[in-house]
């Protein structure tokens, strides 16, 4: 099973306690309240469904639409 | 290290950069800013791979490559065309090898960096055989913070395990040059203004930093290196972290940071702001970039202790989360917009660093542990969490060592789990003591003083005593004693009588004496009588003593008929002289009765009666009687005034132990010339001293070289210095002891040894059966090393504060510990050292001491307010000149006059709680919360507009008062000692000086206790006192030969006193003065007869074996005729610029006016600089206005001065020398006599062999201070070339 953006939406959702729709493609999700180690976390869960990259990944932009772009142009979603 | 010109294409540093850049600047030499690591690898390493791998990461890493340099608009960096190379080392041969790579490490990580020629970073593999390797890693912070040593270490890890393991080829590190333009790009948007400005509001009130340095400062630079203790934290805690955060709906990392803050709080009055380092990386692109970007957040963190821990907890991640979003703000530039510069001034104390992503790499086919060397300079102590609940947690405390020692480091790496733990589980952290089980439990032991005590009565223990030797001296006070049986009987019957009169147990007999020899007999008495003595202090007021005796209802009092006047009219009294002879008492005492009742100050205005019990004083006594193994072979001296429970064991000590008691004379306590007499005179071996006394006695040069075997300080803090004082002065053993009157005198001990270096000096260890606990403002127990309030526990509790149930509960408190027993709470700060000792560290509560007296502010406020004189009023005591006085701040009510007030309150107060000095302010200083401010309050300054001294006593203490305290103009009338400067060194200074110029000694005390000019130069009363013919100007071992000084023409020997001072100690030095200073006395008729009359005078005092006799100018004279008489050549004679009569029969007769003028060379000036002074007013104005003693003397007296300088004129003109058969010690005034042969051969006919010495000095010169510190060891040579012998006295 690889992993897909709506995936990655319901979970970011859970763990910052948000409705799964308040969590759109271009939403700062530091200012959401997703910090460093709720996406450490996140990374971890998500290497476990097969994605190929590391926390690090996630670090360099704050949104899901851009999380999406980088792995989709690499093919990480394993 | 070379200066270097940047190249061209350098780029500043980024903010980030900038701040280390300065710290390094300040001290280039320290090597702290290298951070480092190492991986232990262990398995089959791929060497080959490995070199390959660092070779791949050096490549992609520009930050590696940097160098820096001071450009010409501020620092710059560039990259340099070479990275680090990683260097390889065999150490398997070494005999430890773990230990040899370990000490190359240390080496190179403590070695500081060139940063414009050294490669940045160095990279070593240390081959320590069987399959261990050592990866050590260790880069300059400017090039990389803790984030980007992770980044680069995985990556290290990525390219071997792509190289080994067929691992994915990783993602390049971006440019170096993207954490410039990120930077810049921050600095030029809006955001950065907006944060400013929400960092500007979130720390308007600049909360204080707190933590367990709260109160310490670190000196710059900084250290060169830091403690560091760590350890993995238990699984089993970070299991409960885990479980316990999820279930609350928080993140582990705001819930370590959370409880870590409130542990830290705990040192701070429970707040801390700590430092929150933040890897400033997230959603920028330099988020995978090893690189410098860390920024350190301050967070308040101020824990609701009662609150379930998720109530706080919540809020503060919600904040520390908001903080995060304003968190590329530099905390550099914050401090700057703060105003936070300054050394000191902090913006946040401790570090809580969290570091969840720092686990060990994964290097296939390995298994790799982390262990970090260093990550940056350590300003105050940094608790960091390396790895997370899951995989392991690395939990490392740093702190920076001028701040604190190692042990206090380990400490809070063995405490904060504990606490952790203990907090979780109970949900609150009210329950949560801050010292861990382990603590708790070493504390209970040092509180193990369980010894077994007789189950009698003090009264049965000191009876049975008394009838061991009943031969023995039990009391001695002046040249009367009593002995044991002597004391025994007239107690007994004294008792009987008591009894009669209804004393018994628990009942109250009050004494009012004064120190004699009936004062130790009435408190035996009482004891005997099975009821508590109550001691009244003769120098208190009538007002409060009545009000003492309404309190505590004594059956009678026990007073001389010279006291009684001071108590009300239907006062039962009984008198000493209706003391019976004889009598027994009756009836067995409990040791549960009790046994006396001391007032102290109360805050709320009345004194508090502390009623003390046998068991408590018995326990006490017993302890000091073996602990310091007295015996019936000791003297002990009673010096403290018996409303003071010093004196308790003063006066009981002895009579429990066989001892002697030696009594003190009234007032001696305050005179230590007169100490350092009795203690000579007595023999004694133990004594008290508050230190603030001890401090003056051992200024005062009587004290020099005596042999004292144990000296007890109580009652103020001992400074450590006072220590190192007493034992450069003092031969014998100091021990400070401390306790409040509630617990029975003393609870601690500590021997203040000449080896001990502690400062400060602790309190100490807790005598038998008793606990010290030092417990925080919820009784909970505090660990060493952290203030709490000192609590007491055991058999030496008071019963209570008589007739007041409430203050007894609120000061007597349940003991959480032991159920069923009691605390009493002192009130007193206080902490342990990590040995154990507890340390005194100040009050708790306004409660002050003055010179050991223990006094509330708000008895005397309340006295004040009583008066009706004051609208409002705060007293305060201040050491503004390092002597701690009591100050009145009033603002006055109708009536109010200066002085009025003072005059009031002395009716109800003892002198020992009268302000020392009265300030008049409109309004009290309030502070934000409506609260007294007293930071606020003004030091009582000396007005310079008051009221010009006048009279002669004024002016001379004007002068004493501008000389000791080298003041730039002349004090007014109420210019205060201690708040123009003095200190208790000074006082000791002024009554020597004092004692110098008039012959009177004043004593310390009367400085201390009427430091006002005018006040004192009342206290001078009449300068006539030291006329006598026979004075002793400096006591000292009365068994050898004493020195004899003449007087000069005007017949005054004071002058001799810096002389004396210098002399005294080894001997006594004694001075005659000319008996026709009482002008009723006829005039001598010769030389020959007043010599003579002189040796007669000795010989009356006892001075009639060997002696050295000395003389300035006719005073030589004098003495020479003197040591003819004698005949014998057995001590010295020294003659000070002296010349024979021959000398001055060949010269014209001066005339009147010439003798006069003579008077002036005596009182220190030179006549010769004064040729205006031609008439017998002009110089006794001259006199009088100098300031001299001399202008000081009653008129009649200094006509006889006149007189006698005429008249000696006529005695040295007639008289004619005999042949002395010994040596003449002559010393010349070798700046003087200019064109005159005046020298010391002009004695050759009279002696048959001289010595001759000179000093700089002109004739009138030569008893001044600076002469006598030439002159006195020429003098004190040759007396000891006397062979001293002991002195014959019959």
């Amino acid at each position: 099973m690889s992993l897909t953006l709506e995936r990655m939406r319901a979970d970011i959702a859970r763990m910052i306690h948000l409705p799964v729709d308040e969590v759109g493609d271009d939403d700062s999700l530091p200012d959401l309240g997703l910090d460093s180690l709720r996406l450490m976390r996140l990374a971890l869960e998500w290497e476990g469904a097969g994605l190929r990259a590391d926390f690090s990944l996630f670090a360099e932009s704050t949104t899901l639409g851009e999380w999406w772009a980088e792995i989709s142009a690499r093919g990480l979603a394993g | 290290m070379a200066l270097t010109a940047p190249p061209p294409g350098s780029t500043p540093l980024t903010s980030a950069q900038e701040g280390l850049w300065y710290f390094q600047q300040l001290d280039p030499g320290n090597p702290i800013l290298n951070t480092g690591q190492y991986l232990e690898l262990s398995g089959p390493l791929n060497r080959a791979a490995l070199r390959d791998a660092m070779e791949r990461t050096v490549a992609e890493t520009g930050a590696l490559r940097l160098r820096f340099a001071q450009g010409a608009a501020g620092p710059v960096q560039w990259l340099a065309d070479t990275g680090p190379v990683l260097a390889e080392q065999d150490l398997g041969a070494a005999p430890d090898p773990l230990a040899a790579a370990q000490a190359l490490m240390a080496q190179d990580s403590g070695t500081a960096l060139d940063l414009a020629h050294d490669q940045n970073a160095a990279f070593t593999l240390f081959d320590l055989g069987d399959d261990r390797h050592l990866l050590y890693q260790r880069i300059h912070h400017l090039a990389i913070d803790g984030y980007g040593m992770v980044l680069l270490t995985n990556r290290i890890a990525e390219h071997y395990n792509h190289l080994t393991a067929d691992g994915p080829a990783p993602l390049p590190f971006r440019d170096i040059a993207t954490a410039g333009s990120e930077d810049a790009a921050y600095a030029a948007s809006p955001a950065r203004e907006a944060d400013a400005a929400w960092w500007r509001a979130e720390l308007a009130e600049r909360p204080a930093p707190g933590g367990p340095a709260t109160e310490r400062i670190a000196p710059p630079p900084g250290p060169h290196h830091f403690h560091r203790s760590s350890q993995q934290l238990p699984r089993a805690l970070l299991a409960q972290l885990a479980e316990w955060s999820d279930a609350h709906q928080l993140n582990w990392t705001d819930v370590l940071t959370g409880l870590s803050g409130a542990y830290l709080a705990r040192y701070s009055g429970g707040t801390v702001t700590a430092g929150l380092p933040f890897m400033a990386r997230i959603g920028r692109k330099i988020a995978r970039l090893p690189c410098m970007a860390m920024n350190v957040l301050p967070q308040r963190i101020q824990p609701d202790e009662d609150a379930p821990l998720a109530d706080w907890l919540t809020p503060l991640a919600a904040r520390m989360r908001e903080a995060r979003r304003h968190g590329l703000y530099r905390a550099e530039h914050l401090r700057r917009d703060l105003g936070l510069l300054g050394a000191g001034q902090r913006l946040y104390g401790p570090l809580i660093n969290l570091q969840p992503f720092d686990r060990p790499p994964v290097f296939a086919g390995l298994s790799c542990t982390l262990h970090i060397l260093g990550a940056g300079a350590i300003e105050d102590l940094t608790l960091t969490f390396r790895g997370d609940p899951a995989s392991g947690m690395l939990f490392e405390v740093d702190a920076n060592p001028d701040l604190y020692d190692l042990p206090e480091t380990e400490g809070h790496a063995a405490r904060l789990p504990a606490f952790i733990a203990t907090a979780l589980t109970a949900g609150r952290l009210a329950p949560v003591p801050t010292a861990s089980p382990a603590e708790v439990a070493v504390q209970d032991a040092l509180n193990a003083t369980e010894h077994p005590l007789p189950d009698s009565s003090l009264t049965a223990l000191l009876e049975a005593q008394l009838r061991v030797t009943p031969d023995a001296p039990a009391l001695v006070y002046g040249d009367t004693s009593l002995d044991n049986a002597q004391l025994d009987q007239r107690s007994a019957a004294l008792a009987a009588e008591l009894q009669r009169r209804g004393a018994g147990a628990d009942r109250i007999v009050a004494v009012l004496l004064n120190r004699a020899l009936e004062l130790p007999l009435a408190l035996l008495a009482v004891l005997r009588a099975g009821a508590g003595f109550l001691p009244l202090d003769p120098e208190q007021p009538p007002e409060r003593l009545a009000a003492l005796l309404a309190q505590a209802q004594p059956v009678t009092v026990l007073t001389s008929p010279d006291l009684a006047g001071l108590l009300p009219a239907d006062a039962p009294v009984l008198l000493t002289p209706d003391w019976p002879a004889t009598g027994q008492p009756s009836g067995t005492i409990d040791p549960g009765h009790l046994a006396y009742v001391i007032f102290t100050s109360g805050s709320t205005g009345t004194p508090k009666g502390v009623m003390v019990e046998h068991r408590a004083i018995v326990n006490r006594l017993l302890w000091m009687r073996d602990h310091y193994g007295i015996t019936a072979a000791d003297r002990i001296l009673q010096k403290t005034p018996a409303t003071f429970d010093v004196s308790v064991w003063e006066f009981l000590l002895p009579l429990l132990s066989g001892a002697t008691l030696v009594m003190a004379p009234p007032g001696a306590h305050r005179d230590p010339a007169a100490l350092a007499g009795l203690i000579r005179k007595h023999g004694i071996t133990t004594l008290h001293f508050v230190p603030s006394m001890l401090a003056a006695f051992l200024a005062a040069p009587d004290s020099a070289g005596l042999h004292l075997p144990r000296v007890f300080c109580s009652g103020e803090e001992l400074p450590a210095e006072l220590r190192d004082r007493f034992h450069a002065r003092i031969r014998g053993e100091l021990h400070n002891l401390y306790g409040p009157t509630e617990a029975a005198v003393d609870v601690s001990f500590w021997p203040a040894s000449p080896e001990d270096t502690s400062a400060p000096v602790p309190i100490g260890w807790p005598v038998w059966n008793t606990e010290l606990r030092v417990l925080d403002e919820r009784v909970r127990p505090v660990p060493p090393g952290m203030a709490g309030q000192l609590f007491l526990g055991g058999v030496q509790l008071a019963r209570g504060y008589l007739g007041r149930p409430d203050l007894t509960s609120a000061a007597f408190v349940p003991d959480p510990q032991r159920p069923g027993q009691r605390l009493y709470a002192t009130g007193d700060l206080a902490l342990r050292r990590p040995d154990g000792a507890v340390v005194y560290l100040g009050r708790a509560d306004q409660q002050v001491k003055i010179r050991g007296m223990r006094i509330e502010p708000g008895e005397i406020e309340a006295a004040i307010l009583a008066t009706g004189l004051a609208a409002a009023v705060a007293v305060v005591a201040r050491s503004d000149s390092g002597v701690a006085r009591l100050v009145s701040y009033v603002v006055p009510a109708a009536g109010y006059r200066p002085g009025a007030i003072a005059e009031q309150i002395a009716r109800v107060l003892p002198g020992w709680m009268m302000p020392a000095a009265e300030v008049v302010l409109a309004a009290l200083p309030l502070s934000a919360n409506g609260k007294l401010d007293r930071k606020a309050l003004p030091a009582p300054g000396f007005s310079a507009t008051g009221r010009a001294v006048s009279g002669t006593s004024e002016q001379l203490l004007a002068r004493l008062f501008t000389e000791v305290l080298q003041l730039p103009e002349t004090p007014p009338a109420e210019a205060d000692f201690f708040a123009l400067g003095g200190d208790s060194l000074s006082a000791v200074r002024l009554a020597q000086r004092l004692s110098e110029e008039t012959g009177q000694n004043i004593g310390i005390g009367a400085v201390f206790a009427t430091p006002e000019l005018a006040a004192l130069a009342r206290q001078l009363g009449n300068v006539t006192d030291g006329l006598a013919p026979l004075l002793l100007l400096a006591d000292g071992d009365a068994t050898a030969v004493p020195l004899v000084l003449l007087h000069p023409a005007g017949g005054i020997g004071w002058g001799y006193r810096a002389l004396a001072r210098a002399l005294g100690g080894t001997r006594q030095v004694w001075a005659l003065q000319h008996p026709a200073l009482d002008p009723a006395q006829p005039l001598p008729a010769s030389l020959a007869a007043l010599a003579g009359d002189y040796l007669a005078r000795l010989a009356a005092a006892g001075l009639s074996g060997p002696l050295h006799l000395a003389g300035w100018s006719v005073g030589g004279l004098i003495a020479h005729e003197m040591a003819v008489q004698i005949g014998a050549p057995v001590g010295m004679l020294a003659l000070l610029d002296s010349y024979p009569a021959e000398v001055w029969r060949a010269e014209p007769d001066p005339g009147p006016v010439a003798a006069l003028r003579a008077l002036l060379a005596i009182a220190g000036h030179d006549p010769d600089g004064h040729p205006e002074l031609d008439s017998r007013e002009k110089v006794v104005a001259f006199l009088q206005g100098s300031g001299s003693a001399l202008g000081t003397l009653p008129a009649p007296v200094l006509d006889a001065v006149v007189r006698l300088v005429g008249d000696t004129n006529r005695l040295v003109r007639g008289h004619h020398h005999g042949l002395w058969p010994g040596r003449l010690l002559h010393i010349r005034a070798g700046a003087d006599h200019a064109g005159r042969a005046l020298r010391a051969e002009l004695w050759a006919p009279h002696a048959v062999e001289i010595t001759s010495e000179q000093v700089p000095f002109l004739h009138p010169e030569m008893i001044s201070p600076a002469a006598v510190a030439q002159i006195a060891p020429l003098l004190a040579a040759a007396m000891s070339a006397h062979g001293e012998g002991q002195r014959q006295r019959e």
